[in-house]
């Protein structure tokens, strides 16, 4: 345990703080061999979250589910999902003789960085919630990422669980060659579906045979219940299943679990059915290592909304209602939410191409803002590409006269809030980082609770 | 001839498209309803047929790999000669990143498949190791669309012109055609290719009237195109162009 040691007294030295994968690369640097030993000697062996959307609500979910079934996870900060990011987790929750203060891992992981992190962190479970192409410009075609995704679940041990959404083809379609034992979860509820696929769908063709695939029903993106015309492939059955969804607009849904132990109904505080999804993916993998039906509905009834990911902010003696958009799928499913609030909506668009968001914004010409344009009384748009966001909803049909761009986000929010009446809501459609500008802005102005709270 | 009416052969939406192009659709069909003009949009795809003379204007986004190689094959059985043919009649083509490709002469992909293309454009592309990324400024040679193209490339193929079209623009900012000779796209006709996604069309609004004027002109008596209030499309173009003038990156590199 020599490394562990070293490396629980470096990075206290380094600062647990600030940025996160600073201390996990001089970490990594200096004990390459920390992860191998730190992750060894976590009891309960290691859970990884990977997928493009999804990854932090599901592991926030399940960590509360954990804890509810009386386990201690070593969980990673929101977005540090890289080798580093681990590290430092794993370093930082450890003692001074480097064994980690908890029993279980959990952590997110970068859809390229799973070969590495399975190979490294010899996971127990292994969930892939979906991929979509937002990270196109960082890792090239979805296919390609597709086989390194297979690459790595074939290194996994035979003892060890996949468990995959059934909704997303490609994502089914992983784990081939893989030895561990595969589990599914999906919707099955058609009352949710929606006809023909979206503009935004990314994987509309057969992995085997190459054929376009047929859909029976899509729920968002290219989500669905889908079969191949041409080599009769099809969604496998899933084990863990939605059977009934009732969707309340921006507070949440009624969800019915099916599972194979138990089936119940639930509440969650969470909009959309990507959002669905994520409660399958964490309860379903609760299950299979073992957790209660109680866990589960405490780690749910427990759960703080994800930082950001859609939440009620009163400021100004307006709510602004702030929501995550990262990409055209999960912006879709945020527009849709939205029809559910009438119209004459105030609107807030922060739109940036840092690198953590991508440096491309072509994406927002995928998403379906002609379906918002009818929604907005007005739009201010704001964020490193504002004018592009602006171009967007001009072209989406709402009128330049209820357009108004202001690259500084304080002004845009402060536009934004006055043009709304009191306790009115304002909707804030948020980039990645400009999600992180605006709740460090509202927390300065002292209107959210802090920068977020790990669940 | 009354209201002109732009007829748009949108070719194989839901497999072309990808970084946003079918923004470009979007930006053709709303400049002309701002104008008060009729528009109609047709999706042909796989198996569809293709009459020449049926449309005015064709557009082709870009592709994964695996869509590419369904509509090469699709396109070389009996729509690239339709294709052809409404171009040498003059009507207008904007083509991008990987349907651009498929319309040279051949497609050479990284993994040694020879796609053969539609011979449209007299250009070649063979496929590289690393991927052209980033944002792009194009010093345009296009007669009415002169001053600067902006837009976001994101491609692995080098594309080569032969001399029998010319290039849509010389590289400012970014790696163009193939990183090597300063060239982006290529101009044949009224017939466009280039690899900017951005989209392109609603930030270069100059070029989407070129394509809208000489694809209305054929049916239409048209001199110019009546001009629209275009702040917002100029604001998001200088926006975009100075945040790609002022990255610091070296031109024709592999990244
Ligand atoms: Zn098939």
């Amino acid at each position: 345990m020599a490394a562990g040691k070293a490396v629980t007294q470096l990075s206290r030295r380094l600062g647990a703080g600030a940025g996160s994968n600073f201390p996990g690369r001089v970490v990594l640097r200096l004990y390459p061999e920390a992860p191998e030993e730190m992750a060894a000697s976590l009891a309960g062996g290691c859970v990884l979250v990977s997928g493009t959307n999804g990854k932090t609500t599901t592991s926030n979910l399940l960590a509360g589910m954990m804890r509810a079934g009386g386990m201690l996870p070593v969980h990673n900060r929101v977005g540090a999902n890289l080798m580093t990011g681990i590290t430092a987790a794993l370093a930082q929750a450890s003692d001074r003789k480097g064994i980690p203060r908890g029993d279980i891992g959990l952590f997110e992981v970068d859809e390229a960085t799973l070969p590495a992190a399975v190979r490294r962190l010899r996971p127990r479970l292994v969930i892939v919630t979906n991929l979509f192409r937002d990270q196109l410009d960082r890792y090239g075609e979805l296919e390609s990422l597709a086989r390194k995704m297979d690459a790595a679940l074939k290194d996994l041990d035979g003892e060890a669980v996949v468990l995959l959404n059934a909704d997303d083809p490609l994502v089914a379609s992983l784990g081939r060659d893989c030895p561990a034992r595969i589990y599914y979860y999906g919707i099955e509820y058609a009352g949710v579906a929606e006809a023909g696929l979206r503009h935004a769908a990314d994987s509309k063709h057969c992995r085997e045979c190459g054929s376009p695939l047929d859909f029976k029903a899509n729920y968002f993106g290219h989500m669905g219940k889908y079969s191949c015309p041409g080599c009769g492939a099809a969604r496998p059955p899933v084990d863990f299943a939605a059977t009934h969804i009732e969707l309340s607009g921006t507070r949440g849904s009624r969800v019915r679990l099916s599972t194979p132990r138990w089936q119940g109904e639930l509440f969650l505080g969470l909009p959309g059915l990507y959002n669905v999804h994520n409660l399958l993916a964490a309860s379903g993998c609760a299950q299979l290592l073992g957790l209660d039906r109680e866990a589960v509905e405490r780690g749910v009834e427990g759960y703080s909304t994800a930082f950001g990911r859609g939440e009620r902010i009163p400021v100004g003696g307006r709510d602004l209602f702030l929501v995550l958009s990262k990409n055209p799928t999960g912006f879709n499913e945020v527009i849709r939410t939205l029809r559910g609030e009438g119209t004459g909506l105030p609107l807030l668009a922060a739109l940036n191409d840092r690198i953590a968001d991508g440096r491309d914004v072509s994406w927002i010409w995928d998403v379906d803002f002609e379906e918002l344009a009818p929604l907005a009384r007005y739009l201010v748009a704001t964020g490193t590409r504002a004018r592009d966001m602006a171009l967007r909803m001009k072209y989406a049909g709402l009128h330049p006269s209820a357009i108004r761009v202001e690259p500084e986000l304080k002004r845009a929010l402060r536009a934004a809030l006055e043009g709304a009446d009191e306790g009115e809501t304002v909707y804030a459609l948020t980039t990645y980082t400009a999600t992180l500008d605006l709740r460090r802005l509202l927390t300065r102005m002292k209107a959210a609770p802090g920068l977020w709270k790990e669940a | 001839m009354g209201t002109p009416e732009l007829r748009i052969c949108h070719l194989y939406p839901e497999l072309m498209n990808i970084y946003g192009d079918r923004g470009n659709v979007i930006a053709l069909a709303q400049r002309c309803r701002w104008r008060g003009y009729g528009v109609r949009v047709t999706p042909v795809s796989l198996g569809d047929g293709l009459d020449p003379t049926e449309h005015d204007l064709y557009f082709i986004g870009g592709g994964q790999d695996r869509e590419q190689i369904l509509v090469c094959e699709d396109l070389a059985r009996e729509k690239g000669d339709a294709l052809r043919q409404a171009v040498e009649d003059g009507a207008a083509l904007l083509s991008i990143c990987g349907g651009f490709q498929l319309l040279g002469d051949h497609f050479l992909t990284y993994t040694g498949e020879d796609l053969p293309g539609i011979s449209l454009f007299d250009a070649k592309t063979a496929g590289g190791d690393a991927r052209f990324i980033g944002n792009v400024a194009v010093e345009s040679g296009l007669e009415g669309v002169e001053g600067v193209l902006v837009g976001f490339e994101n491609h692995s193929g080098r594309t080569y012109l032969g001399s029998g079209c010319r290039p849509l623009g010389g590289v400012i900012r970014g790696y163009g055609n193939n990183g090597e000779d300063g060239q982006e796209g290529c101009v044949y006709r009224n017939a466009i290719g280039t690899y900017l996604h951005g989209s392109l069309l609603p930030k270069n609004p100059r070029l989407a009237d070129w394509l809208i004027l000489r694809a209305l002109r054929r049916r239409h008596d048209l001199d110019e195109l009546p001009r629209l209030d275009d702040s917002l499309e100029e604001a998001a173009h200088r926006a975009a162009l100075e945040l790609t003038l002022r990255e610091k990156r070296r031109r024709g590199v592999s990244p």
